[in-house]
């Protein structure tokens, strides 16, 4: 068959007389097709026009301020040195550590509660506690973030600052790194627990009856062999609880207290996240002191990639470990 | 067994009792502290009433004729009564628990019913009505009577002159209506948009879609937005959305369309998941059994398929609406904070969400409004939770 003869032979194909219904069919599926591909680009919607805002300070003159230097950016332990709109002097360095800390302090402390109630809703509770437990853990995943912010800003804000005369510190307000952690807790808490209930169900049920057979105790079966058995589902609870609380804006910026230098580390010193940052004095601001803003939002959704590729990383090399 | 293990065991035990513990004392403090400050201040009026006190400044002409009108039978000895002006004035709270003097009767031959508006004189509405609040009377050589000093000082004053300089009044403000309606306009617009989009991506994906990998590449870019924070969302608003809507519609900054239009990015992948998961249950059978038929691929999505999948899209609408209320940290960069009595889509407002940032960020934070809020918010979105959880449960006895 000659070239032209196979475009004809496939033009035909396409040209052939076809039902009506046939057409509608083709006509759906592209018009479906090209729906999907649209919700698929929004996300490279996202890393190119934040990409693009972002990169500005970096690149114009900024008004006159001058370009901001991208290595003192990422080092520096100031946000800004110099007045509010007449500095090009930003840098997050310390903030991109102050939020990785938190995250971490969270996880923390989120993680074993979190973990050992899911174990206990799974394994241990009577059946109408469990089912109990799992509403209340699905109505605290549905508390949006702005009612947390409000309770961390009223009620753990002063518990804090009280904490913190306890022990003879000075806290301004209560907003410190204590009340940001607290407030993440409950935020990941439900997250994590729903999360590895899923996994501890999942545990075969050969493996419990064998360590059961074997003369262990059930609390002996549930801590060391199920918990193991799960691990790398537990494991992928905690990396999206992490992502929960890098990611978090409205709660933390009203607990944390904006610390314009740091890091801070000391459980009473105020502090700032990527995300505060951001939200900071964002109602009366124009010019550098905005499109920065779009830079720190690079950061942080760089700062949660890494995140997470270390995290899977460590997840693959867990989850090959199996109890036999 | 050993006493030692027994002891270990019930050590273990103990702390996953303990730990599970801690999730009832967090969502029992939370719902505590919301209700019990929440409730003072809840009520229809802040519902349906501006948040912008609107203040009004009354001047008055030389009075010829004063009020015959004597103290109507339903005030109490609470309100102090002026029948030389006809107007009883009583000491009460505004919608944020500040003390305020509010006017509980106006007598209809009152004067100050022929007050002079000293900003602008064609406005209509400008009239001394039941429920306002006096926040200042000036008087011509004299000290003025300021809302501080009680309903009881006012009158006093009132009942010693013939003429006042002006008398400045307002509708209380601290109501909600402005953002309540944006939040009711920002589910529908988003419901709109995300709805369809949503549903029919997870059809293409579930009944059209061939298994190959740009398919599994388009899924992979859609599961990654569920790991993106709110915040970015807010970022992509305020770069994309905004000026796009700038340009083609009459909006100037920040509006209602662009925040419900990042809103409804945020929840697509709810809406394909969920939605998917319901289509994924309805048995091929189902399917066979309309093409064997004659139905065509299209008629079978339509008139077999995606009506077996309603109870998914459902809750997926219903855990959006939830979504949507909830939301602030995208709609704070995406449409702005700025609290709005007018509502238009093309304009700045804030929702509830939002209201309660605002007012937090405000000095001096105003807590007890923003916990009303919280506590309305918290009703919604734990009655739709439930709600969800309900039908699931029904849906759950019909399928199996």
């Amino acid at each position: 068959m000659t070239s032209l003869e196979k475009i004809k032979s496939s033009l035909k194909s396409i040209f052939r007389k076809r039902h009506k219904r046939e057409y509608i069919d083709i006509a759906i599926t592209k018009f479906f097709q090209l729906v999907t591909i649209l919700s698929a680009s929004f996300i490279i919607i996202i890393v190119i026009f934040i990409a693009r805002e972002g990169i500005k300070p970096f690149i114009s003159n900024n008004d006159g301020l001058g370009r901001v230097d991208l290595v003192s950016f990422l080092t520096g332990t100031t946000w800004l040195r110099g007045p509010t709109f007449q500095s090009n002097l930003y840098s997050v360095g310390f903030i991109i550590i102050n939020t990785l800390y938190i995250a971490l302090l969270s996880l923390l402390i989120a993680m074993p509660i979190g973990v050992l109630s899911a174990l206990f809703i799974a394994k241990i509770a009577p059946k109408r506690l469990a089912g109990f437990l799992r509403t209340v853990v699905e109505l605290l995943a549905a508390i949006p973030s702005i009612v947390f912010g409000l309770f961390g800003s009223s009620v753990i804000l002063s518990m804090v600052y009280n904490l913190a005369k306890l022990f003879g510190v000075q806290s301004p307000g209560g907003n410190s790194v204590l009340a940001t952690v607290l407030v993440l807790v409950m935020m990941i808490l439900p997250t994590i627990t729903a999360l590895s209930e899923v996994a501890i169900r999942s545990v075969g049920k050969d493996i419990e009856e064998g360590s059961l057979a074997l003369g262990a105790t059930k609390t002996q079966t549930h801590f060391k062999v199920i918990l193991t058995s799960a691990k790398s589902g537990i494991f992928a609870s905690a990396i999206l609880g992490i992502g929960r609380a890098l990611g978090e804006a409205t709660a933390v910026s009203l607990v944390a207290g904006n610390a314009r230098s740091g890091p801070s580390f000391g459980f009473f010193e105020i502090t700032s996240t990527l995300t505060s940052t951001m939200l900071q004095g964002l109602k009366e601001t124009i010019g550098l002191d905005y499109d920065i803003r779009f830079s720190v939002g690079i950061v942080l959704m760089i700062v949660i990639l890494i995140t997470n590729i270390i995290l899977n990383y460590f997840k693959k090399r867990i989850g090959q470990v199996y109890v036999k | 067994m050993s006493n030692k293990r027994k002891r270990y065991d019930f050590i273990m035990k103990t702390i996953t009792y303990v730990a599970s513990s801690v999730a009832i004392i967090i969502l029992f403090m939370i719902v505590f502290f919301v209700v019990r400050n929440g409730t003072n201040l809840l009520s229809f009026d802040l519902l349906t009433s501006d948040y912008h006190s609107h203040v009004y400044n009354g001047g008055i002409d030389p009075v010829t004729d004063f009020s015959q009108t004597s103290k109507p039978d339903h005030l109490t000895d609470e309100d102090y009564y002026s029948q030389k002006w006809g107007i009883a004035l009583s000491d009460g709270e505004g919608k944020q628990g500040e003390e305020r003097v509010i006017v509980s009767f106006v007598a209809e031959d009152s004067p100050l019913n022929h007050m002079v508006n000293r900003n602008d004189s064609n406005d209509e509405d400008f009239q001394i009505k039941e429920g306002y609040i006096i926040q200042m009377i000036k008087f011509e050589g004299r000290q003025s009577a300021l809302e501080i000093y009680g309903a009881q000082y006012m009158i006093n004053s009132l009942e010693e002159v013939d003429t006042f300089r002006e008398l400045v009044f307002a509708e209380v403000g601290g109501g909600i209506r402005g953002s309540l309606l944006t939040t009711l306009y920002t589910i529908g617009l988003t419901l709109i948009v995300a709805l369809p989009v949503g549903i029919f991506t997870a059809i293409y994906f579930n009944e059209f879609a061939n298994k190959n990998k740009f398919t599994q590449f388009m899924r992979t870019l859609i599961d990654t937005l569920t790991g993106v924070p709110s915040i970015i969302f807010g970022l992509m608003g305020l770069a994309v959305f905004v000026p796009l809507t700038v340009r083609y519609t009459p909006a100037t900054s920040g509006n209602i369309l662009s925040g419900s239009l990042t809103l409804a990015v945020i929840l697509l992948p709810v809406i394909i998941k969920s939605t998917e998961e319901s289509l994924k249950v309805v048995p091929d059978d189902f399917r066979q059994a309309s093409l064997a038929l004659g139905a065509n691929h299209t008629q079978t999505t339509f008139k077999v398929v995606l009506p077996s999948a309603l109870p998914g899209i459902l809750t997926a609408t219903l855990l959006s609406i939830g979504r949507i209320i909830g939301e602030s940290a995208a709609l704070i960069f995406a449409v702005g904070t700025a609290i709005k009595d007018d509502i238009s889509i093309f304009g700045k407002s804030t929702t509830l969400s939002v209201h309660i940032w605002s007012l937090l960020t405000d000095e001096p934070a105003n807590i007890p409004l923003a916990t009303t809020i919280a506590l309305i918010i918290l009703m919604v979105v734990l009655g739709l939770n439930l709600l969800v959880k309900l039908l699931s449960i029904k849906f759950m006895k019909k399928f199996s």
